[in-house]
Protein backbone atom coordinates (compact mmCIF):
# COMPACT_ATOMS: atom_id res chain seq x y z
CA UNK A 1 0.00 0.00 0.00
CA UNK A 2 1.02 3.60 -0.68
CA UNK A 3 2.38 5.95 1.44
CA UNK A 4 -0.82 8.31 0.89
CA UNK A 5 -2.71 5.64 1.50
CA UNK A 6 -1.55 3.81 4.81
CA UNK A 7 -1.23 7.15 6.61
CA UNK A 8 -4.65 8.04 5.72
CA UNK A 9 -6.24 4.74 6.18
CA UNK A 10 -4.37 4.79 9.79
CA UNK A 11 -5.84 8.60 10.17
CA UNK A 12 -9.22 7.05 9.25
CA UNK A 13 -9.18 4.63 11.87
CA UNK A 14 -7.78 6.90 14.66
CA UNK A 15 -10.53 8.98 14.02
CA UNK A 16 -13.19 6.50 14.07
CA UNK A 17 -12.18 4.96 17.17
CA UNK A 18 -11.97 8.46 18.81
CA UNK A 19 -15.77 9.58 18.95
CA UNK A 20 -19.14 9.13 17.44
CA UNK A 21 -19.41 8.74 14.04
CA UNK A 22 -21.39 11.87 11.94
CA UNK A 23 -24.14 11.09 9.88
CA UNK A 24 -26.13 13.62 7.07
CA UNK A 25 -27.00 15.10 10.35
CA UNK A 26 -25.03 15.37 13.98
CA UNK A 27 -26.46 13.11 16.37
CA UNK A 28 -25.68 16.61 18.90
CA UNK A 29 -29.39 16.32 20.43
CA UNK A 30 -28.10 12.95 22.00
CA UNK A 31 -26.34 12.85 25.79
CA UNK A 32 -23.63 10.79 24.24
CA UNK A 33 -21.81 11.59 27.89
CA UNK A 34 -24.73 9.93 29.39
CA UNK A 35 -25.94 6.51 27.69
CA UNK A 36 -29.33 5.18 29.01
CA UNK A 37 -30.22 1.49 29.19
CA UNK A 38 -33.98 0.79 28.12
CA UNK A 39 -35.74 -2.69 27.95
CA UNK A 40 -39.16 -3.07 26.44
CA UNK A 41 -41.14 -4.12 23.58
CA UNK A 42 -40.95 -2.90 19.90
CA UNK A 43 -43.92 -1.49 19.09
CA UNK A 44 -42.61 -0.40 15.21
CA UNK A 45 -39.51 -0.98 13.48
CA UNK A 46 -39.03 1.58 10.44
CA UNK A 47 -36.90 0.80 8.12
CA UNK A 48 -37.14 4.30 6.25
CA UNK A 49 -34.56 6.84 5.07
CA UNK A 50 -32.68 9.19 5.81
CA UNK A 51 -32.49 7.04 9.43
CA UNK A 52 -34.12 3.86 10.57
CA UNK A 53 -36.10 3.87 13.61
CA UNK A 54 -37.34 1.86 16.87
CA UNK A 55 -40.09 2.83 18.40
CA UNK A 56 -40.22 0.94 21.77
CA UNK A 57 -42.50 0.62 24.54
CA UNK A 58 -40.81 1.03 27.86
CA UNK A 59 -42.93 0.20 31.73
CA UNK A 60 -42.23 2.06 34.09
CA UNK A 61 -42.35 0.44 38.16
CA UNK A 62 -45.30 2.65 38.21
CA UNK A 63 -46.54 0.40 35.88
CA UNK A 64 -47.21 3.49 33.13
CA UNK A 65 -45.51 2.97 30.05
CA UNK A 66 -44.05 5.24 27.09
CA UNK A 67 -42.87 4.86 23.82
CA UNK A 68 -39.68 6.10 22.92
CA UNK A 69 -38.65 7.20 19.77
CA UNK A 70 -35.15 5.94 18.73
CA UNK A 71 -33.14 7.07 15.78
CA UNK A 72 -30.81 4.30 14.50
CA UNK A 73 -28.36 4.26 10.94
CA UNK A 74 -29.52 4.86 7.69
CA UNK A 75 -31.16 1.65 5.34
CA UNK A 76 -28.16 1.55 3.79
CA UNK A 77 -25.91 1.29 6.60
CA UNK A 78 -27.58 -1.08 8.66
CA UNK A 79 -27.74 -3.52 4.98
CA UNK A 80 -24.09 -3.40 5.67
CA UNK A 81 -24.40 -4.62 9.27
CA UNK A 82 -26.51 -7.57 8.15
CA UNK A 83 -29.87 -5.96 8.65
CA UNK A 84 -33.36 -6.17 6.82
CA UNK A 85 -36.55 -4.45 6.90
CA UNK A 86 -37.89 -7.61 8.99
CA UNK A 87 -35.15 -8.07 11.29
CA UNK A 88 -37.49 -6.51 14.17
CA UNK A 89 -40.89 -6.98 14.33
CA UNK A 90 -43.43 -5.42 16.86
CA UNK A 91 -43.72 -7.54 19.90
CA UNK A 92 -39.61 -8.27 19.70
CA UNK A 93 -38.39 -7.76 23.34
CA UNK A 94 -35.49 -6.04 23.78
CA UNK A 95 -32.57 -4.55 25.43
CA UNK A 96 -30.28 -1.37 24.82
CA UNK A 97 -27.91 0.93 25.99
CA UNK A 98 -29.44 4.43 23.94
CA UNK A 99 -28.13 7.98 23.83
CA UNK A 100 -30.88 10.32 25.18
CA UNK A 101 -32.38 13.22 23.88
CA UNK A 102 -30.78 16.30 25.88
CA UNK A 103 -34.04 17.45 26.48
CA UNK A 104 -35.28 14.58 28.49
CA UNK A 105 -38.08 14.11 26.26
CA UNK A 106 -38.63 9.97 25.54
CA UNK A 107 -36.29 10.04 22.82
CA UNK A 108 -33.09 8.91 21.50
CA UNK A 109 -30.40 7.18 19.33
CA UNK A 110 -29.84 3.58 19.18
CA UNK A 111 -26.64 1.85 17.80
CA UNK A 112 -27.12 -1.82 16.48
CA UNK A 113 -23.30 -2.47 18.49
CA UNK A 114 -25.80 -1.71 21.68
CA UNK A 115 -28.91 -3.72 20.84
CA UNK A 116 -29.71 -7.29 21.63
CA UNK A 117 -32.90 -9.17 22.22
CA UNK A 118 -34.09 -9.26 25.99
CA UNK A 119 -32.78 -12.54 26.08
CA UNK A 120 -29.19 -11.96 25.90
CA UNK A 121 -29.06 -13.21 21.59
CA UNK A 122 -27.85 -10.94 19.50
CA UNK A 123 -29.99 -9.46 16.71
CA UNK A 124 -28.00 -10.63 13.92
CA UNK A 125 -25.14 -13.08 13.70
CA UNK A 126 -22.73 -12.57 11.05
CA UNK B 1 -11.99 40.76 0.83
CA UNK B 2 -11.67 42.48 -2.21
CA UNK B 3 -7.87 40.85 -2.31
CA UNK B 4 -9.47 37.45 -1.81
CA UNK B 5 -11.98 37.86 -4.19
CA UNK B 6 -9.52 38.85 -6.78
CA UNK B 7 -7.60 35.86 -5.60
CA UNK B 8 -10.39 33.15 -6.32
CA UNK B 9 -10.68 35.01 -9.26
CA UNK B 10 -7.23 34.05 -10.44
CA UNK B 11 -7.13 30.63 -9.32
CA UNK B 12 -10.39 30.40 -11.37
CA UNK B 13 -8.95 32.03 -14.41
CA UNK B 14 -5.65 29.70 -14.42
CA UNK B 15 -8.23 26.83 -13.98
CA UNK B 16 -10.11 27.99 -17.48
CA UNK B 17 -7.00 28.24 -19.31
CA UNK B 18 -5.87 24.53 -18.33
CA UNK B 19 -9.54 22.98 -19.06
CA UNK B 20 -10.44 25.25 -21.97
CA UNK B 21 -7.02 23.24 -23.29
CA UNK B 22 -7.93 19.84 -22.68
CA UNK B 23 -10.12 18.50 -25.50
CA UNK B 24 -10.27 15.00 -23.61
CA UNK B 25 -11.69 13.32 -26.44
CA UNK B 26 -10.83 10.16 -25.56
CA UNK B 27 -13.35 7.68 -26.99
CA UNK B 28 -11.57 4.28 -26.34
CA UNK B 29 -12.63 3.19 -22.73
CA UNK B 30 -9.50 1.13 -22.01
CA UNK B 31 -7.99 4.84 -21.64
CA UNK B 32 -9.86 5.52 -18.29
CA UNK B 33 -8.88 4.37 -14.93
CA UNK B 34 -11.16 1.73 -13.66
CA UNK B 35 -12.92 3.83 -11.27
CA UNK B 36 -16.64 3.21 -12.71
CA UNK B 37 -18.62 1.27 -9.84
CA UNK B 38 -19.21 1.50 -6.49
CA UNK B 39 -17.45 3.69 -3.61
CA UNK B 40 -18.17 3.34 0.18
CA UNK B 41 -16.49 5.77 2.47
CA UNK B 42 -14.46 3.79 4.90
CA UNK B 43 -15.76 5.05 8.53
CA UNK B 44 -15.00 9.04 9.64
CA UNK B 45 -17.51 11.85 7.92
CA UNK B 46 -15.97 14.92 9.34
CA UNK B 47 -14.72 16.82 6.63
CA UNK B 48 -10.67 16.22 6.95
CA UNK B 49 -11.44 12.36 7.87
CA UNK B 50 -8.01 12.11 9.28
CA UNK B 51 -8.60 14.73 11.95
CA UNK B 52 -11.34 14.95 14.92
CA UNK B 53 -14.07 16.83 13.81
CA UNK B 54 -14.71 20.21 15.21
CA UNK B 55 -11.75 22.70 16.24
CA UNK B 56 -9.24 20.23 15.66
CA UNK B 57 -10.02 19.87 12.02
CA UNK B 58 -7.46 23.36 12.30
CA UNK B 59 -9.48 24.55 9.25
CA UNK B 60 -7.87 27.86 7.55
CA UNK B 61 -11.21 29.77 8.41
CA UNK B 62 -11.17 33.91 8.24
CA UNK B 63 -11.61 35.44 11.46
CA UNK B 64 -15.49 35.90 10.77
CA UNK B 65 -15.99 32.50 9.71
CA UNK B 66 -14.10 31.03 13.09
CA UNK B 67 -16.63 32.99 15.09
CA UNK B 68 -19.31 31.46 13.03
CA UNK B 69 -17.96 27.95 13.27
CA UNK B 70 -17.42 28.26 17.03
CA UNK B 71 -20.97 29.88 17.70
CA UNK B 72 -22.16 26.44 15.73
CA UNK B 73 -20.19 24.10 17.82
CA UNK B 74 -21.56 26.02 21.13
CA UNK B 75 -24.94 25.53 19.22
CA UNK B 76 -24.40 21.46 18.79
CA UNK B 77 -22.73 21.09 22.21
CA UNK B 78 -26.79 22.24 23.05
CA UNK B 79 -28.02 19.86 21.17
CA UNK B 80 -28.93 22.22 18.39
CA UNK B 81 -27.60 22.02 14.78
CA UNK B 82 -29.98 24.41 13.29
CA UNK B 83 -26.90 25.47 10.70
CA UNK B 84 -27.08 21.92 9.05
CA UNK B 85 -29.00 22.80 6.13
CA UNK B 86 -29.06 18.51 5.91
CA UNK B 87 -30.98 18.51 8.90
CA UNK B 88 -34.28 19.10 6.85
CA UNK B 89 -33.08 17.09 4.35
CA UNK B 90 -31.55 19.93 1.83
CA UNK B 91 -28.90 18.32 -0.17
CA UNK B 92 -25.69 18.32 0.92
CA UNK B 93 -24.45 20.27 -2.44
CA UNK B 94 -20.54 20.45 -3.43
CA UNK B 95 -17.89 19.84 -1.88
CA UNK B 96 -19.36 17.73 0.91
CA UNK B 97 -21.48 15.29 -0.95
CA UNK B 98 -18.46 13.76 -1.48
CA UNK B 99 -17.73 12.44 2.01
CA UNK B 100 -20.32 9.67 0.96
CA UNK B 101 -22.65 9.39 3.50
CA UNK B 102 -24.31 6.28 1.13
CA UNK B 103 -22.12 4.97 -1.23
CA UNK B 104 -20.99 6.82 -4.50
CA UNK B 105 -21.34 5.21 -8.10
CA UNK B 106 -18.96 6.43 -10.74
CA UNK B 107 -20.28 6.10 -14.46
CA UNK B 108 -17.87 6.96 -16.98
CA UNK B 109 -18.22 7.91 -19.80
CA UNK B 110 -16.31 9.73 -23.11
CA UNK B 111 -18.02 12.63 -22.34
CA UNK B 112 -18.98 12.80 -18.90
CA UNK B 113 -18.54 11.32 -15.63
CA UNK B 114 -21.08 10.58 -13.48
CA UNK B 115 -21.09 10.34 -9.79
CA UNK B 116 -24.51 9.36 -8.13
CA UNK B 117 -25.11 9.21 -4.50
CA UNK B 118 -28.80 8.01 -3.55
CA UNK B 119 -28.22 10.10 -0.06
CA UNK B 120 -30.29 13.25 -0.55
CA UNK B 121 -30.88 12.32 -3.95
CA UNK B 122 -27.36 14.20 -5.39
CA UNK B 123 -26.04 13.57 -8.97
CA UNK B 124 -22.73 15.18 -10.65
CA UNK B 125 -22.24 15.51 -14.10
CA UNK B 126 -18.50 15.94 -14.63
CA UNK B 127 -17.85 17.06 -18.51
CA UNK B 128 -15.10 15.85 -20.26
CA UNK B 129 -16.11 16.97 -23.84
CA UNK B 130 -13.80 19.95 -23.78
CA UNK B 131 -16.43 22.71 -23.42
CA UNK B 132 -15.93 25.56 -22.68
CA UNK B 133 -17.01 27.41 -19.42
CA UNK B 134 -21.15 28.36 -20.28
CA UNK B 135 -21.47 32.27 -20.23
CA UNK B 136 -24.00 32.01 -17.41
CA UNK B 137 -24.30 28.94 -14.91
CA UNK B 138 -27.85 28.59 -13.44
CA UNK B 139 -26.62 28.03 -9.88
CA UNK B 140 -26.92 24.66 -7.91
CA UNK B 141 -25.97 22.34 -4.88
CA UNK B 142 -23.79 19.95 -7.06
CA UNK B 143 -22.54 23.06 -9.31
CA UNK B 144 -21.13 22.89 -12.99
CA UNK B 145 -18.14 20.66 -13.18
CA UNK B 146 -15.73 20.51 -16.59
CA UNK B 147 -13.02 17.66 -16.19
CA UNK B 148 -9.91 16.49 -17.74
CA UNK B 149 -8.45 13.02 -18.09
CA UNK B 150 -4.49 13.96 -17.25
CA UNK B 151 -1.52 11.39 -16.24
CA UNK B 152 -1.86 8.88 -19.57
CA UNK B 153 0.77 6.34 -18.54
CA UNK B 154 2.47 3.48 -20.53
CA UNK B 155 -0.34 1.31 -20.20
CA UNK B 156 -2.11 3.55 -21.94
CA UNK B 157 -4.81 4.48 -19.50
CA UNK B 158 -5.26 7.83 -17.80
CA UNK B 159 -4.07 8.03 -14.27
CA UNK B 160 -6.57 10.82 -12.68
CA UNK B 161 -9.42 13.33 -13.52
CA UNK B 162 -9.14 16.83 -12.60
CA UNK B 163 -12.21 18.93 -12.14
CA UNK B 164 -13.25 22.40 -11.63
CA UNK B 165 -16.52 23.04 -10.15
CA UNK B 166 -18.57 26.32 -10.04
CA UNK B 167 -21.40 27.89 -9.98
CA UNK B 168 -22.71 26.71 -6.46
CA UNK B 169 -26.01 27.93 -4.20
CA UNK B 170 -26.38 27.20 -1.02
CA UNK B 171 -26.92 26.64 1.96
CA UNK B 172 -24.21 24.35 2.28
CA UNK B 173 -21.54 23.82 4.71
CA UNK B 174 -18.79 21.31 4.91
CA UNK B 175 -19.94 18.72 7.27
CA UNK B 176 -22.42 18.03 9.83
CA UNK B 177 -20.22 19.48 12.89
CA UNK B 178 -20.94 23.27 11.12
CA UNK B 179 -17.76 23.63 8.97
CA UNK B 180 -19.15 27.15 6.95
CA UNK B 181 -19.24 28.02 3.88
CA UNK B 182 -19.15 31.66 2.97
CA UNK B 183 -22.86 33.01 2.41
CA UNK B 184 -21.76 34.37 -1.22
CA UNK B 185 -21.56 30.69 -2.65
CA UNK B 186 -18.98 31.55 -5.10
CA UNK B 187 -16.90 28.19 -3.90
CA UNK B 188 -14.69 27.35 -6.16
CA UNK B 189 -14.10 23.42 -5.60
CA UNK B 190 -10.81 21.61 -7.55
CA UNK B 191 -10.78 17.85 -7.31
CA UNK B 192 -8.04 15.51 -8.44
CA UNK B 193 -9.37 11.61 -8.47
CA UNK B 194 -7.15 8.87 -9.07
CA UNK B 195 -6.78 5.14 -7.62
CA UNK B 196 -4.36 4.21 -4.91
CA UNK B 197 -0.97 3.28 -6.72
CA UNK B 198 -0.79 -0.02 -4.45
CA UNK B 199 -4.38 -0.55 -4.07
CA UNK B 200 -6.70 -0.53 -7.18
CA UNK B 201 -9.92 -0.87 -5.23
CA UNK B 202 -9.13 1.96 -3.29
CA UNK B 203 -10.20 5.82 -4.55
CA UNK B 204 -9.01 8.86 -3.42
CA UNK B 205 -10.52 12.55 -3.78
CA UNK B 206 -8.20 15.49 -3.31
CA UNK B 207 -10.18 17.91 -2.83
CA UNK B 208 -9.25 21.73 -2.82
CA UNK B 209 -11.63 23.86 -1.55
CA UNK B 210 -11.62 27.87 -2.19
CA UNK B 211 -14.25 29.60 -0.89
CA UNK B 212 -14.27 33.76 1.39
CA UNK B 213 -14.91 31.78 4.64
CA UNK B 214 -11.21 30.69 4.33
CA UNK B 215 -8.17 32.77 4.54
CA UNK B 216 -6.86 30.01 2.05
CA UNK B 217 -7.89 26.95 -0.35
CA UNK B 218 -8.01 23.92 1.99
CA UNK B 219 -6.83 20.79 0.56
CA UNK B 220 -7.83 17.43 2.51
CA UNK B 221 -8.20 13.53 0.87
CA UNK B 222 -11.21 11.96 1.06
CA UNK B 223 -11.21 7.69 0.43
CA UNK B 224 -13.30 5.14 -0.35
CA UNK B 225 -13.14 1.52 -0.98
CA UNK B 226 -14.36 -0.41 -4.06
CA UNK B 227 -18.09 -2.33 -3.25
CA UNK B 228 -17.91 -5.05 -5.61
CA UNK B 229 -21.23 -5.96 -5.14
CA UNK B 230 -23.27 -3.28 -3.82
CA UNK B 231 -26.42 -2.87 -2.45
CA UNK B 232 -28.61 -0.06 -2.96
CA UNK B 233 -30.84 1.10 -0.64
CA UNK B 234 -33.50 4.36 -1.62
CA UNK B 235 -32.80 7.35 0.54
CA UNK B 236 -35.79 9.62 0.21
CA UNK B 237 -34.60 11.82 3.00
CA UNK B 238 -38.49 13.19 2.69
CA UNK B 239 -39.86 9.98 3.68
CA UNK B 240 -39.85 9.72 7.07
CA UNK B 241 -36.96 12.52 8.38
CA UNK B 242 -37.90 13.28 12.31
CA UNK B 243 -36.82 16.63 12.63
CA UNK B 244 -38.43 19.64 12.06
CA UNK B 245 -37.20 23.75 12.13
CA UNK B 246 -39.27 26.52 13.10
CA UNK B 247 -37.97 29.49 13.21
CA UNK B 248 -34.08 29.39 15.35
CA UNK B 249 -34.89 25.89 16.62
CA UNK B 250 -35.11 22.46 15.47
CA UNK B 251 -37.23 20.27 17.33
CA UNK B 252 -37.74 16.19 17.29
CA UNK B 253 -41.19 14.29 16.44
CA UNK B 254 -42.19 12.39 18.84
CA UNK B 255 -43.31 8.52 18.42
CA UNK B 256 -46.93 9.77 18.35
CA UNK B 257 -46.55 12.51 15.78
CA UNK B 258 -45.88 15.43 18.30
CA UNK B 259 -42.73 18.13 18.11
CA UNK B 260 -40.13 17.17 21.68
CA UNK B 261 -37.56 19.58 22.17
CA UNK B 262 -33.87 18.56 21.88
CA UNK B 263 -32.23 20.82 23.70
CA UNK B 264 -32.98 21.54 27.62
CA UNK B 265 -34.86 24.05 28.30
CA UNK B 266 -35.59 24.48 24.44
CA UNK B 267 -38.75 27.03 24.47
CA UNK B 268 -41.90 25.70 22.32
CA UNK B 269 -42.85 27.17 19.29
CA UNK B 270 -44.32 30.41 18.46
CA UNK B 271 -48.14 29.84 18.09
CA UNK B 272 -49.60 33.24 17.75
CA UNK B 273 -51.17 32.46 14.63
CA UNK B 274 -53.48 29.59 15.96
CA UNK B 275 -56.73 29.77 17.43
CA UNK B 276 -55.87 28.58 21.44
CA UNK B 277 -57.06 25.02 22.14
CA UNK B 278 -60.66 24.60 23.06
CA UNK B 279 -61.57 23.97 27.30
Amino acid sequence: MGRLSTALLAGVALVATGGAVLAHHSFAMFDQDHPMDLQGTVTEFKFTSPHTFILLEVKGTDGSSTVWNLEGASPSALVREGWASKTLKAGDELKMTIDPLRSGAPGGSWSEKKTNFSSGQPIVTH
Amino acid sequence: MIGVVLRIGTISFAAVLVLAGAAAGASDEATYPDIGGTWVRPGAAQWDPTKPAGLRQQAPLTAEYQRIFEANLATTAAGGQEYNPQINCMPAGMPRVMIAYDPLEFIVTPAVTYIRSDHLAQFRRIYTDGRPWPEEITPSFVGYSIGRWVDRGADGRYGALEVETRGLKGPRSLDASGLPLHADNQTLVMERIFLDGANRNLLHDRVTTIDHAYSRPWTITRSYNRDPAPVWVENNCGADNHYVSIGPETYFISADGYLMPTKKNQTEPGLKDFDPPSR
